[in-house]
Parts: structure tokens; C-alpha cells; sequence
């Protein structure tokens, strides 16, 4: 039932488009069967902005974020797609490479080697995870993690496009030194006041001091200022962010998603923000991609789904958060659950029309992804992107229930 | 690595329980015997005193009935003399059959036993831990690949594949010159100490697998770990994460395995010398197995006091390393851990 689309290269169109991802699939093949956690996920990060990615739990998001960086683990695996990216040193250097796709100065990081992706991470593109405090080694302090990314780069940098520096300089023969002997760290002086710098950059007081810290001292959202600060250790073009306030609470979220805005805003780099909470979204993010099921069901500007949206899921979506300026009785839930992703058990329809109030016959064939009203780029996939919905072609509401019986 | 936390549990065990004080003393003291072995000692290990045969230790004595035949009248008579041989004060633990002190060469046998136990504990440590380290954190095929020797090795018995290894290998062994006689201090003592190398090397290879199936059931699950993904997103290569975020917050398991693995080591010596394999004549095993022949004869010493000292020093070994086990588990906060 995979939806993979033909191998037709797809190459980015503006030359303002950091990262294009097209077709992007990936796909866990576990004892179960085979989960297509993502299915042909297309969008864009432009130069300068910020993209958020909103769906419910199992929706896919995470997995596409770690998809874009190449961070899936076995028995994941990225199945399909193309993940433009623009580098022209790199576009370059692989120009007339034929197994390497190459456009302008754009480069599908899907066909360059596994090394060359790696070289990538850390300079090009950097991730902040949910959970800060398990998102740092405890038995290191806070400074000298911090340290370690900007030696990392710092050797990369000084060894360009050879992805090789990284290891090169701390083999087995360091590793055991650094084992055996107390107090010789990896990182060093220079890299140590950078990552002071770097702290003091995202809000900590007393850099110097909180950098001899571990993991342990720190509160969660000071924590979370730290990660901040080691993804930009790198200076990346990119940062994900998957679920960056989700473990805080409330007053914190804030100040981090301020810090977010103030960094993406002086840096001029772009941040794909990965979030379930819609105020998030309509906060932070210039556009806006909906997923559901591993799919994209509809992407465009933030004012176009935000105040016209069509997918039937991205206005359940809406229709959940409270507002407080028309307070209405109750709050409009999406009835039932994200659906199985394993391969066999998905249908050949639309994954949402079993939930959906509006679904239809003409849901139960794949849809395809159709220009919505509203700006150039609000696409949707959904029938009702051109049609209206007709209660005369409505399905029954037990037929997916029948469905199912008969399917046990 | 050492947290304060886990100084305050060994504080605490030491302290409410018995146990660990006995462990901690057994080992200070072996420790000790074994270092200042050539100053502690009463007479040479080696040296052969054939007038001074099968002397019982102190405050025990042998008797030898001697029987011997006469020719009284013409006629064959046996006469039985029984003869009381007393223990003297400078044997302390009495003497072997060829009259070498026993109490010296228990002493000397520390030296042996503790130096293969550690060494090849080390070696274990050195050849098992980053197997299982890279096993862990690949998994998939790599993981397969590693293990299915892991278990390979696993499934010989231990001391069968010691004993092919060394018929394979023949007896090597290294002579380390001793400090002490060196220096001039301890006069008439054995100018270096026999390491038997291929025990060693046999006993690190046989205990490798344990150290590999710790250290991989430690990777695999740090390698799920936040703080791993997030070193990886800032484009850190496996050798470094292996290192710097694995490895230290894998150690606690590694270290206390470590403890007992060194008691099961000394035992794997004790018995290949016993079977003659180990190329070095002062040493535990081979002196009980020198004994077993007189034990039926009544001189149960020979055999029963290195004996003593292989039960003692593992004893004491495995409740240091019950006492270290409680302290750095982190399930087990401030409990006496007995």
C-alpha cells in the first residue's frame, strides 16, 4: 500500500529555499510488519524562516526530523525521497559526480554518501531535543559537553569537506588516554571559553561558573538554554526542533521560545520547529505543515491554515484549543485515534477519512495534494480542496466499524 | 564517575555492616603479604631442607611408625618404633615433602595469584569491554557477528579451553626481577618472581565474554539514550560517543564484574596449576597438588594451607565486590545493602 511516488527528480525552484524535501519516506520494518512512519513527505524550509511541523502523537513528526538529518535508527530506515539542500561548495564539488544529484546550488543529500551527511551535522544542520534532561550525559559536566560540540567543529573547520577529521585526532589510542588518565579531557581551552560565551549567548547567569556544573544542577528550562546553546555550537543553517517546550512548564516555554525567535531572528538561520501545541505554532512559525498518519495533509502560510483551513483535520485540530475571546461550551475533540501505521493494515484511502466528520465516498481513493484557496503555496490533501462536501455521498457512520469486524 | 552519592554508600555499607570489613581486611592483607612477600617471609619458598621433611604445623604433631626387622633367635621379628616428631617454631605452617616451609611459600603463592588474577581480569577488561561496547551500540549485524563468538566461547567450558590453549601455546613465562632482593633487603630469597604469561593470556581469554555481554547490555541501552542521539545530531563520530558517553556510564557494572571476576580468575589458576599447566612451581594450585598425594598419608597441611589462602583471598575478594556492587547501584540508595 505504499504511496512512494515514481524516482522523478523534483529539484527546489527559488533560489531563497534552503531545504527542499520531497517524497521523503521513511519506514520501520519491526517484527510486526512493516511501519511507514513517513510517507511521502514533501515541503520547504526557506533562507530565514521558520517552518512548524504540527500533528497529534505518532503522527510522524519526530521521525521526519530525524529523517531530514539522517539520525533514523535501525530498523528504521529513509526508503524514498529527496532532500535538496543548498551548499554551493559542496553542489560544487559534486558537480560532475553522476551518482550524486545536483542542481544549481542545490544537492540531494539523499545520493551523497553517508560520511559527507555526517560531515553536515553539527555546521548545517543541528537538532534540540525534547527532553532536556536526558538530553545531556550526567556524568559530564554542562560546559564540557558544550566544549566537545565546538571541538567538533572546530576540527571539522579546520579540515574542510573532509568528514574524516572528526575521527581523525581521537582514535582508540586518545580514547584510552582520556580513559585512563583523570582530568585529560578531550576539549580545550579555546573551546572551553566558547562554550562559555556560547551560555551566556542563550540567557545563563553566571556562564563561568554554571559551565563547571553537571547535568544534575541545572533546572530543566536552564537545561533546555543549554542544548540551545549546543546546537549553535556549530553555527548550523538549520536547527530542528523537536518538541523544544514540551517538558517545560509554561513561563519557561515562553522564554524559550523567545530565545528561539531572538536567535533565529540575529543569526538569520532557519529553524523546522516540531510541535504538537498549536499556540506554539501560531506564535513562533512563518508557515506551517499539518501531518497526520506520516502524510502531510495540508501546508501553506500560517495565515492560510490558521484562518482557512481545509483539511477537515487541520480544522478538528483548530477546533480543539480553547478561545478565550468566544468561550464555547465544549471543546470539539477529533474522535478516536491516530491509525495503526503498519504497512498492511492501511488501507488505500484517505487516512483520516475513518475519523473523519465529512468523510465520503470519494475518500476511500488516494488523495492527492491539491492547491487550496488562499496564498500560492496552501496545499491540502483533501477532496474538498475543490469540491464541497455533499451529504448525499456521505459514508455511513458505522462503515469503518463494519470494516473492521470483518477484517478480525 | 565517582559521585558523592556513591562515596556516602560505600560510607554506609562499610559501616553497618560486618561484611565488608572482613572483605576490605582480607584483601589489605593479601595485598600486603603479596607485595612485601621476600621481607615477610621466614625462609626461601624454593629451598630444600631434606632433614626437615613433612613437619606438621604448629600445635600439631605427626607420629611415624617405623617398623623394622630383626633376626631375633633365628626367627623374623618386626619391631614398631613410633616416633613423635614435634612442629618447630620456624616452620610455623610445617614443611612439604622435600622439606620447603609452607607458611613462605603460601606467602610467595599470594604474589602468583594475585598478579594472574589482575592481570588477566585486565586483560579480560581490555579484549571483552570494547567488543561489547561496539556490539552494543551498532547492533544489527555487527552486534550478531560479536556475540555469536561471544557465545561461542561461551559455550567451551572454561578450564578445557584453558587447557587447549596452553597445549596449544606451550608454558610461557616472564621472570620479574624483584625489587626487594634487589635492593639488597631480603637476602636469600628468590632474585624474581615467575609469571606464568600463558595463564594469563588463557584465563583474560576465557573470561573476555563476560565483560562483552556487560558492557554490550549497557550499550544497548545507553545508546538509546537522548544524550546519545544529541551527540550524534551535533556530528559527533562513533568513536568519541563510544567514549566519552558510553563508556563512562557504563563503568559501574564493568568495575564491580571486575571485582569478581578476579576471585574466579585466582580459582582458574588455582586449579590449571594443580594440573600441572601453569609453568610456575610457586604457586597455589600447584602446591595442593604437590599435597594431594600426602593427604592420605596423614600430612593434610601441604594440600590444606594454600588451600586456606585461595579460600581466604576469594572470600575476601567477592565481599569487596558485594560491598562495591550495593554502593554503585543506583536502586539502592542509602540502604546497608546486605
Amino acid at each position: 500500500m505504499s504511496r512512494e511516488a515514481g524516482a522523478k527528480r523534483q529539484p527546489p525552484a527559488g533560489v531563497d529555499t534552503l531545504l527542499s524535501v520531497q517524497g521523503l519516506s521513511t519506514r520501520f520494518f519491526t517484527e510486526e510488519g512493516q511501519v511507514n512512519a513517513v510517507e511521502s513527505v514533501s515541503f520547504d524550509v526557506r533562507e530565514n524562516e521558520i517552518l512548524g511541523i504540527v500533528g497529534e502523537s505518532g503522527s510522524g513528526k519526530s521521525v521526519t526530523a530525524l529523517s531530514l538529518i539522517d539520525l533514523v535508527e535501525s530498523p528504521g530506515r529513509v526508503t524514498a525521497g529527496e532532500v535538496w539542500y543548498r551548499d554551493p561548495d559542496l553542489a560544487e564539488e559534486y558537480r560532475g559526480d553522476d551518482s550524486v544529484a545536483v542542481d544549481g546550488d542545490h544537492i540531494d543529500l539523499r545520493t551523497v554518501s553517508g560520511r559527507v551527511r555526517r560531515g553536515l551535522r553539527g555546521p548545517s544542520f543541528s537538532m534540540i531535543f525534547q527532553d532536556p534532561m536526558s538530553s545531556f550525559n550526567p556524568s559530564l559536566t554542562v560546559g564540557e559537553q558544550i566544549a566537545e560540540a565546538v571541538e567538533v567543529q572546530r576540527r571539522a573547520r579546520a579540515n574542510p569537506r573532509s568528514t574524516r577529521s572528526r575521527t581523525q585526532g581521537y582514535g582508540f589510542g586518545r580514547f584510552f588516554l582520556d580513559t585512563l588518565v583523570p582530568g585529560r579531557g578531550y576539549v580545550t581551552e579555546p573551546s572551553t571559553e566558547r562554550a562559555v560565551e556560547l551560555l551566556e549567548q542563550v540567557g545563563i547567569p553566571d556562564p563561568a561558573e554554571r559551565a563547571e556544573e553537571y547535568p544534575s544542577q541545572f533546572s530543566g528550562g536552564m537545561l533546555q538554554r543549554a542544548m540551545i546553546a549546543q546546537a549553535l555550537a556549530g553555527e548550523p543553517d538549520l536547527l530542528v526542533a523537536d518538541e523544544p517546550t514540551t517538558a517545560l512548564d509554561v513561563t519557561i516555554q515562553a522564554q524559550i521560545l523567545n530565545l528561539l525567535r531572538d536567535i533565529q531572528t540575529d543569526r538569520g538561520m532557519s529553524i523546522v520547529l516540531i510541535t504538537h501545541d498549536l499556540g506554539v505554532i501560531a506564535r513562533m512559525c512563518d508557515r506551517v505543515c499539518v501531518m497526520y498518519a506520516g502524510e502531510v495533509v495540508e501546508r501553506g502560510s500560517l495565515d492560510d491554515v490558521f484562518d482557512n483551513p481545509v483539511h477537515p483535520y487541520t480544522q478538528g485540530l483548530l477546533g480543539s484549543i480553547p478561545d478565550l475571546q468566544d468561550p464555547q461550551p465544549r471543546l470539539q475533540p477529533i474522535e478516536g485515534n491516530v491509525p495503526s501505521l503498519v504497512d498492511e493494515e492501511m488501507g488505500d484511502r484517505c487516512y483520516f477519512a475513518d475519523r473523519c466528520p465529512k468523510a465520503m465516498e470519494a475518500c476511500l481513493e488516494e488523495p492527492a495534494e491539491r492547491d487550496a484557496a488562499g496564498g500560492s503555496e496552501h496545499r491540502a490533501k483533501c477532496v474538498l480542496t475543490d469540491r464541497e462536501y455533499a451529504p448525499s455521498e456521505a459514508l455511513p457512520a458505522d462503515y469503518f466499524e463494519d470494516r473492521g469486524d470483518r477484517d478480525a | 564517575m565517582v559521585s558523592p552519592r556513591v562515596i556516602r554508600n560505600l560510607k554506609k555499607g562499610f559501616r553497618n555492616s560486618l561484611l565488608p570489613k572482613v572483605g576490605l581486611l582480607l584483601v589489605v592483607v593479601i595485598v600486603l603479604v603479596a607485595v612485601f612477600a621476600p621481607l615477610l617471609a621466614p625462609h626461601d619458598p624454593t629451598a630444600q631442607n631434606l632433614n626437615q621433611t613433612e613437619l606438621p604445623p604448629l600445635g600439631f604433631t605427626k607420629t611415624v611408625n617405623e617398623t623394622t626387622a630383626q633376626l631375633v633367635d633365628g626367627e623374623v621379628q618386626t619391631v614398631t618404633n613410633v616416633t613423635t616428631i614435634e612442629a618447630k617454631l620456624s616452620h610455623p605452617l610445617g614443611t612439604d615433602g622435600l622439606g620447603r616451609d609452607m607458611l613462605s611459600r603460601v606467602i610467595y603463592g599470594a604474589r602468583t595469584s594475585l598478579l594472574v588474577g589482575v592481570l588477566g581480569t585486565v586483560l579480560a577488561v581490555v579484549v571483552g569491554v570494547p567488543v561489547g561496547l561496539v556490539a552494543g551500540y551498532k547492533g544489527g549485524t555487527v552486534d550478531d557477528a560479536l556475540m555469536r563468538v561471544a557465545d561461542v566461547s561461551l559455550a567451551f567450558p572454561s578450564l578445557v579451553l584453558a587447557v587447549a590453549l596452553i597445549g596449544l601455546w606451550g608454558r610461557a613465562t616472564v621472570a620479574i626481577p624483584d625489587p626487594f632482593v634487589a635492593a639488597g633487603l631480603a637476602s636469600g630469597m628468590p632474585g624474581s618472581a615467575t609469571l606464568p604469561i600463558t595463564v594469563v593470556v588463557v584465563v583474560g581469554l576465557v573470561n573476555w565474554v563476560w565483560f562483552a555481554r556487560v558492557a554490550r547490555g549497557e550499550a544497548l541501552s545507553l545508546r538509546q539514550q537522548e544524550y546519545v542521539k544529541a551527540a550524534r545530531a551535533l556530528g559527533a563520530g562513533d568513536t568519541r560517543i563510544i567514549g566519552r558517553h558510553v563508556l563512562p556510564n557504563a563503568i559501574t557494572p564493568i568495575i564491580v564484574l571486575g571485582t569478581v571476576q578476579i576471585a574466579a580468575i585466582i580459582l582458574l589458576e588455582s586449579a590449571l596449576s594443580f594440573l600441572g599447566f601453569s609453568g610456575t612451581t610457586l604457586s597455589w594450585g600447584f602446591d595442593i597438588s604437590q599435597g594431594q598425594d600426602y593427604v592420605s598419608s596423614g600430612q593434610w597441611w601441604i594440600a590444606t594451607m594454600p588451600g586456606i589462602a585461595i579460600m581466604l583471598s576469594v572470600i575476601g575478594i567477592n565481599l569487596v565486590g558485594d560491598w562495591l556492587r550495593d554502593a554503585l547501584d543506583p536502586d539502592i540508595e542509602g540502604e546497608g545493602g546486605t
